[in-house]
């Protein structure tokens, strides 16, 4: 039974880790794009990006947390 | 390299290869203490957190010291910082305003700087911000400073603002307020201390698996002959890793900076 609950908490995990995988891709490419686009506004992009994917990934961090918690 | 405190702490490597820590409370509370005064134990944890603390120290100390107008090397590199995050984080995230922010933000950011540093600092190996109670703490400094300056420049109508958004279509505003409620008072400060801290978890369990993986092979050479070649992929991919912890660390340190500049930007101008 525990080796269940250690694999079912694996799979979770991996869940967890689609959507922000997916998200973190969609904010760092339009970061690109905004950036090839106008040159001299990267320093605010790159910031707001690093916000952007710090959000993102918390959702993947909670699906690892929880992955030990289980 | 004397790493690894998750798999050395609870098993011989020699007896078993594939060990884990009985109970995952041994990731939020380590008790082996040096020494104890009175109820209070003093770990490995609050020796490294008192080192960071005095490289903090030492390194505004003397790097800021002589106050020339061609600073020295460290000079440059302390100045830089101060000014990084005194300019681009607080006034540049909170607004004028934000100087009076800057020594906080610049305090947290190098006690988290030293402490992630702390995980590829050879002969220490370990990151202090991966103890749940340092980023949890930090983060709870953090939403008592963001809540109280929220409460000092707008009075009730700081909570008014959040239960109640005049932004929004009447009908929404019972459900997104409730959204924003909870986002702002309970998510905010959980997920800014477990971002921290699964990053640096997660650092150091895969520097731990491959390295101790590799050497736990390399080293048993003479009970399986060739077949301990296999050691040597994952030790290099662990020294890869190791790399990539140093990014890391320093992005985590300044993306906890930042989210603190936000959360404080959004208490004193709550309507953007």
């Amino acid at each position: 039974m525990d080796a269940i609950k250690g694999a079912i908490a694996l799979v979770g995990y991996g869940l967890a880790a689609i959507g922000p995988g997916i998200g973190i891709g969609i904010v760092v490419g339009n970061a690109i794009t905004a950036m090839a686009r106008q040159p001299e506004a990267a320093g605010m992009v790159r910031t707001t990006m690093f916000l952007g994917i710090a959000f993102t990934e918390a959702l993947a961090l909670i699906g690892f947390v929880l992955f030990f918690i289980a | 390299m004397g790493p690894l405190i998750l798999a050395s702490a609870e098993c011989d490597p020699a007896a078993d290869i594939i060990c884990k820590p009985d109970n995952v409370i041994e990731l939020f509370r380590y008790n082996d203490a040096l020494f104890s005064i009175g109820p209070f134990h003093f770990t490995r944890t609050v020796f490294l957190m008192f080192l960071a603390m005095a490289i903090v120290l030492a390194l505004l100390y003397f790097g800021l010291r002589r106050k020339a107008l061609v600073p020295g090397k460290l000079g440059v590199l302390v100045e830089s910082t101060v000014g990084y995050v005194r300019d681009e984080v607080a006034v540049g995230i909170i607004g004028p305003e934000g100087t009076r922010y800057a020594p906080y933000l610049l305090s947290i950011f190098l006690l988290i700087l030293v402490g992630n540093l702390f995980e590829v600092t050879p002969f220490i190996s370990f990151p202090i911000t991966s103890r749940m109670a340092i980023p949890g703490f930090l983060s709870l400094v953090t939403w008592v400073i963001f809540v109280v300056v929220g409460f000092a420049k707008n009075g009730f109508g700081y909570i008014g603002g959040i239960v109640w958004p005049k932004s929004v279509p009447i009908l929404l505003r019972p459900l997104v307020g409730l959204i924003e409620f909870v986002s702002t008072f309970l998510l905010r400060p959980i997920t800014l201390a477990v971002r921290l801290f699964a990053n640096m978890v997660a650092g150091h369990l895969m520097l731990t698996l491959l390295l101790v993986s590799g050497w736990v092979f390399m080293s048993s050479v003479g009970d399986i002959g060739i077949r301990s070649v296999i050691g040597v992929p994952w030790f290099v991919f662990g020294l890869g890793i190791f790399v990539f912890e140093i990014v890391v660390a320093v992005l985590q340190a300044y993306i906890f900076t930042l989210l603190a500049a936000v959360y404080v930007q959004s208490s004193v101008h709550p309507e953007h």
